[in-house]
């Protein structure tokens, strides 16, 4: 029996303490789906790196050095945008990688970001130390913002993509555009890490936030999670939360012990660092599970998935020869003589929502068991109804082909000039030009560009076709009159994204 | 707390309503686990916080304890009114000495009161007090009418409900950290409970466990001082089973409690009663020893512990021109005489006279004389308000601005209603006079924030006519104390990250409350707990302090505290005068470690395993976990490290080990064990490790470093075989685990 002095050491206010006991009925039916079994921090090499303080840091650093520079050459160095550093690893290949890096491990770009991460230093006051005391004003994100989610972030993403096709950054244009943009988004970034608290910025404001996390979820790293739930469930402290001498608090509001998809996970590994009990691990998974398996579907998310797929439909619309006489009508009856026009730009995104939100709908109408009840009352994130039991599964079930027509959409510029790099590299120090053969070499011809594309974007539709029966099966089947009918509909439905998609390639390359 | 000191706190309009943020929400339950009302549930398919407005009271416990700050409450407190009783102010102050202030006396009083207690599954009023009473507990019972269950839930915390209810600042600790407070509102009244549970079923005398049994049976017990924490430490020494010998140097037993509080604020009949309880069960109560530094090893060496409680007893003086005149005394001297002067057949006149004072009852229509009080805590406000009972004038000046003020709230009202006047941002530049003090010189000061000392202005200084300088700006230990004590006095201020425990009750999250008069109840607590657990440590081979002693001047109830903690450590650890036979029983063995990756931790496992086999408690931890109250609770305590430089220089102990070793409090005779686990040498980690401990008065039993070789399992000298070494020479001779089976 411990004696009194072992349990004040345990609780210094022993006595009075009297907490209701958590819930845990519900627990095996809410996570056996999401939580995956196969511990990468269980290898001691893995362990120890995670468990070394330095390990975000040296993440940042080489990303953190390359973004400086593409700043420094953007702005001094030539203004040929093949040529010119800044833009040549900006575009042609960094664009690319960070969609390589989301569909295979989820937000690794975020766990290495130097936006977030140089934020996150000034933030700290150190680059890799736990400091006790942070820079800045700590306050929370507000509530009216915060309760719409990923859609904010949409948001600014539809925002930075318009001044981006306005100002032809990504053409890649004038190099010094990509380092006034790269210079903003810091800029963003330290301005909100200095006034809100942990990484407000990259969870509710970030452009590519909504983009990583959604497509991540595609990917094989589940993201830090629980060893044992009940632990966490009797922890007292909750140091992954709140921090603790080795780590800080979850930079992303996230808790590995309820943790169901990897979607707000940064693969920071401060949960790892700080728990007592050594009760959190990085887990891998099979693909698409945190795109299937979760119980919760948020709204957000699916709103996100919807705007983005209208984003990347407008983005491959304007590509092809029939949308030049509609934009230019727009532009001379709007008076506004410049591309994009922001009525078309909005209008597609809008319509592609909406053809998403119009079919999930009409299944909706079409499928569901009047037996049903929902909540029509609450905030944006709380209510249901029956569109929204319809719409959310549905637009999850899109997921892998919105990542792939993201991904096919940069392949062009990589398969046809990351060899530049090279010469851009060479020529920051004098010695290189635009008859450099890599300047002009390309990976691949367009004919084969357009077949890769279109293969990216068919083995996409594949994995949302086989996520959207999935998913139709969980949680649609259940709500509907007709199993067979609303499954089939659905996956009908992301067969028609991806068909739909493909096809806009190919008269892209018609265009051409 | 009067009606004219409890802030206003106009209510919101409408009922409170609860907002859950559900994209932050993570479902951690800290909301659902600490909600006094039950008002939150789990949405389980969600798997994020639900929330039942209707069942809400706006205590806001929520808000403070969500690490991600995804709840928010809107509405009025759904609170009744607190029971408020107006001061008892005499209507002839001069020689009156009973009690101002009144406490409740019928049950309707009572059980209003105690219905307004939310009954916290995590109190924070319960660690807002330095004795962490079970406040819920006790209230809990006497809203059931149960005014001696109440006692017995008070009485596991502390022996002194009835004097700590009425000289405790309750506004800055349990009723400053109760919930209603956090949440901006008016607290239980914790005191008069309390009080009203230390009335209505007085604390019993001491119950003796006699006998073999007995948890200190047979062990000799010598207590420096009388005060509260000599008091605590008796207490529950003398309920061990110890025999206890406590030395007080004045005549007559309870230090501050007997010539520092007035009768007004604390009756004699209340502050005796504890001394004459011990003394009937068996304390020898010795007084008039004025225990010197030296006569400690005499002590020892017939004793088998000392606790040093012998307070802070230096009054400090100003350092000012004139502050040796005539009619400079110190508060000590003051509130001496002045107990004596005005109890039943004392002479106030002589007193004063002794002072250089004419009696104003003996001049009528003379100016009456002016006492100037140096400071405006709550000694001072007792030397003015006793001047004013001897009928002087009494002018309080303190350089603190009265945002900051050290004085309870409500002592502070009392004072200015008693015709005290008390004028803070000021402070005495130059007293004058020609052989006796006449005059004094005030200048400005201001203070900005409360963690910045005031500063001085400048301009021309207000000269005030005064007949008797008090100084009562506090105490200090006896310095002829400070050579044999190192590190004490302990400051009461807790490094670092606070405990989550702590955070997570939500006492850190919102400490400024209009109630607590924005005093950052929370950080105090936790300033406090260090002094609490230091007590628990010896500062020398069996010898503890506690009390004021320990920490310089603190509270009554912390006293208390610190001497009860202070005994506590005693009875569990054991020790043994020099010739008494050692008592055969298992130990507590504390395995720390620093680890990077794994080997450390791995040998830590393999000594403790061998501990553990031998019967002895064991526990291992990281030392990230390792406190002062873990260290406390360790007979031995074997420290690892792996060890970090250069393959043949700068080879030391890891850096995380040497922080944690740089933080060490005095571990006065603890057996501490060290080791190390290296690559290719450990050149100096261990004798470095070795000075530390042996520098905080520790002794050093063994140690050993383990290279690959020894890490083996066939390794010549393992942690295993350590492990079994070290206990031989921590305990030579004991076999626990034959005397356990």
């Amino acid at each position: 029996m411990a004696t009194k002095m072992e349990e004040l050491a345990s609780e210094p206010a022993w006595t009075p303490v009297k907490l209701r006991a958590p819930q845990r009925s519900g627990l095996e039916e809410r996570f056996a789906a999401t939580d995956p079994t196969l511990e990468l921090s269980r290898h001691p090499l893995v362990a120890r790196i995670l468990k070394n303080r330095k390990f975000q840091f040296l993440l940042i650093l080489p990303n953190q050095i390359v973004f400086w520079t593409v700043i420094s050459i953007g702005l001094a160095g030539t203004v040929d945008p093949g040529l010119n550093f800044g833009t040549a690893i900006t575009w042609y290949v960094w664009f690319c990688l960070v969609f390589v890096m989301m569909v295979v491990v989820g937000r690794a770009w975020c766990a290495m970001c130097p936006f977030g991460g140089f934020a996150e230093w000034v933030q700290r006051r150190a680059l890799f130390r736990r400091t006790q005391k942070a820079l800045g004003l700590g306050l929370k994100f507000p509530e009216p913002l915060a309760r719409f989610g990923f859609v904010l972030p949409v948001a600014s993403f539809l925002i930075l993509t318009w001044i981006e096709e306005f100002f032809n950054i990504a053409g890649p244009g004038t190099p010094a555009y990509t380092s006034w943009m790269v210079v903003g988004i810091v800029s963003a970034a330290l301005l909100f890490f200095l006034v809100f608290e942990r990484r407000t910025f990259c969870r509710y404001v970030c452009p590519l936030t909504t983009l990583i996390g959604t497509v991540g979820s595609v990917g094989s790293v589940a993201g830090f999670r629980t060893r044992d739930r009940d632990v966490c469930l009797s922890c007292k402290t909750k140091d992954c939360m709140r921090g603790s001498e080795d780590g800080y608090g979850c930079p992303w509001y996230t808790w590995p012990g309820s943790a169901d998809s990897n979607l707000y996970c940064g693969l920071c590994s401060e949960c790892y660092k700080s728990c007592p009990e050594g009760n959190v691990g990085l887990f891998l998974q099979k693909p698409l599970t945190s795109v299937i398996a979760p119980r919760r579907r948020r709204i957000d998310v699916a709103w996100g998935i919807a705007l983005l797929w209208g984003l990347v439909l407008y983005q491959q619309f304007n590509a092809t020869s029939a949308f030049a006489p509609v934009d230019n009508w727009l532009n001379s009856t709007l008076h506004f003589p410049h591309y994009p026009d922001p009525v078309d730009y909005l209008g597609f995104i809008a319509i592609g929502a909406s053809i998403v939100a119009a079919v999930s709908w009409a299944v909706g109408r079409g499928f569901a068991s009047r037996a049903v009840g929902f909540v029509r009352t609450g905030h944006f994130l709380d209510r249901s109804s029956r569109f929204r039991a319809f719409f959310a599964p549905v637009a999850y079930g899109l997921i892998p082909v919105v990542g792939a027509d993201y991904f096919a959409r940069q392949l062009p510029k990589f398969l046809q000039s990351a060899p530049r790099v090279v010469p851009a590299i060479e020529h920051i120090f004098g010695f290189s030009s635009t008859k450099s053969s890599l300047y002009s070499f390309s990976l691949m011809t367009n004919g084969w560009i357009v077949v890769t594309q279109v293969a990216v974007v068919l083995l996409g539709t594949a994995a949302a076709a086989w996520a959207t029966w999935k998913i139709a099966g969980r949680e649609l089947v259940p709500v509907s009159r007709n199993a067979i009918g609303v499954r089939v509909a659905t996956v009908t439905f992301a067969l028609a994204c991806g068909a739909a998609a493909a096809f806009l390639y190919v008269l892209m390359h018609a265009a051409d | 707390m009067t009606a004219v000191d409890s802030p206003v706190l106009e209510p919101f309009a409408g009922r409170p309503v609860v907002t859950v943020l559900t994209d932050r929400c993570a479902g951690c339950q800290e909301c659902i686990i600490r909600c006094p009302t039950g008002a939150l549930t789990m949405d389980a398919a969600r798997w994020v916080a639900a929330a039942d407005s209707s069942m809400c009271v706006g205590c806001r416990q929520c808000v403070r304890t969500c690490p991600f700050s995804a709840i928010t409450v809107d509405g009025p407190l759904q609170v009744a009114e607190r029971v408020e009783l107006e001061p008892r102010h005499p209507h002839v102050l001069r020689g009156d000495l009973s009690e101002i202030r009144p406490g409740f006396t019928t049950w309707r009083e009572v059980l209003a009161e105690a219905e307004r207690c939310l009954q916290c599954p995590d109190p924070t009023c319960a660690k807002g007090c330095p004795a962490h009473n079970d406040i819920p507990g006790f209230i809990g019972a006497l809203r059931d009418g149960d005014a001696a269950g109440a006692q017995r839930i008070l009485r596991r915390t502390t022996v002194l409900p009835d004097i700590c209810s009425r000289v405790c600042d309750q506004s800055s600790q349990c009723e400053g950290a109760c919930s209603w407070s956090l949440a901006g509102g008016v607290p239980v009244s914790i005191g008069r409970l309390e009080r009203f549970v230390a009335e209505t079923a007085p604390v019993a005398p001491p119950a003796r466990h006699d006998g073999r049994r007995a948890a200190a049976a047979g062990m000799s017990i010598a207590i420096v001082g009388s005060g509260p924490a000599g008091i605590g430490a008796a207490w529950s020494l003398v309920e061990a089973g110890a025999e206890v010998t406590v030395f007080e140097k004045d005549a007559t037993p309870g230090g501050l409690l007997g010539w520092g509080i007035p009768d007004f604020t604390l009756p004699a009949a209340v502050a005796d009663r504890p001394w004459r309880q011990l003394q009937e069960a068996g304390v020898d109560l010795r007084c008039g020893v004025d225990v010197r530094p030296e006569d400690v090893e005499i002590l020892l060496a017939d004793h088998d512990a000392v606790i040093l409680a012998h307070g802070a007893t230096q009054p400090l003086r100003l350092p000012v021109p004139g502050n040796d005149l005539e009619g400079v005394t110190d508060a000590t001297t003051f509130l001496h005489g002045a107990r004596a002067a005005l109890e039943q057949g004392g002479d106030p006149a002589a007193f004063l006279s002794r002072l250089g004072l004419a009696d104003p009852a003996a001049n009528a229509g003379r100016p009456v004389p002016r006492v100037l009080v140096l400071g405006a805590g709550n000694t001072a406000m007792d030397v003015a308000r006793t001047a004013r009972r001897l009928g002087l004038d009494a002018l309080c000046v303190d350089w603190l601005d009265e945002r900051f003020a050290l004085v309870r709230p409500d002592e502070l009202a009392e004072s200015r209603h008693e015709g005290v006047e008390v004028r803070f941002s000021r402070t005495v530049t130059r007293l004058a006079g020609d052989g006796r003090v006449v005059r004094a010189e005030l200048a400005r000061t201001a203070q900005p924030r409360r963690d910045r000392l005031p500063k001085v202005l400048g301009g021309d200084p207000e000269v005030v006519d005064i007949d008797l300088v008090v100084m009562a700006m506090g105490y200090r230990g006896d310095p002829a104390f400070a050579p044999t004590l190192p590190g004490t006095p302990v400051r009461r201020t807790a490094a670092g990250l606070p405990d989550r425990r702590w955070t997570a009750s939500g006492i850190m999250a919102n400490a400024a409350s209009a109630y607590a008069h924005h005093n950052p109840v929370g950080t105090l607590a936790l300033g406090r707990e260090t002094g609490l657990d230091a007590a628990t440590l010896p500062v020398l081979d069996r010898v503890w302090v506690a009390g004021d002693a320990l920490v310089g001047p603190s509270t009554v109830v912390e006293a208390m505290t610190q001497g009860r903690r202070a005994a506590e450590s005693v009875i569990a650890g054991r020790p043994s005068r020099p010739g008494r036979p050692r008592q055969r029983v298992p130990r507590r063995v504390l395995v720390c470690y620093e680890s990077q990756g794994g080997t450390t931790a791995r040998a830590a496992e393999a000594i403790a395993a061998s501990a553990s086999a031998a019967g002895h408690r064991v526990r291992v931890l990281p030392i990230g976990r390792v406190g002062l109250a873990e260290l406390a609770a360790a007979d031995l305590i074997v420290v690892g490290t792996w060890v970090e430089g250069l393959v043949v220089a700068g080879v030391r102990p890891a850096k995380a080990m040497r922080a944690w070793l740089d933080g060490l409090p005095r571990l006065g005779g603890k057996a501490v064990a060290v080791f190390c686990t290296f690559a290719v040498a450990p050149k100096g980690a261990l004798p470095a490790m070795r000075r530390t401990f042996e520098a905080r008065g520790a002794v050093v039993v063994a140690q050993a470093a383990f290279g690959p070789r020894e890490r083996r399992a066939s390794g010549t000298f393992g942690p295993t075989a350590f492990g079994s070494e070290l206990l031989q020479r921590a305990w030579p001779g004991e076999r626990v685990a034959a005397l356990v089976e």
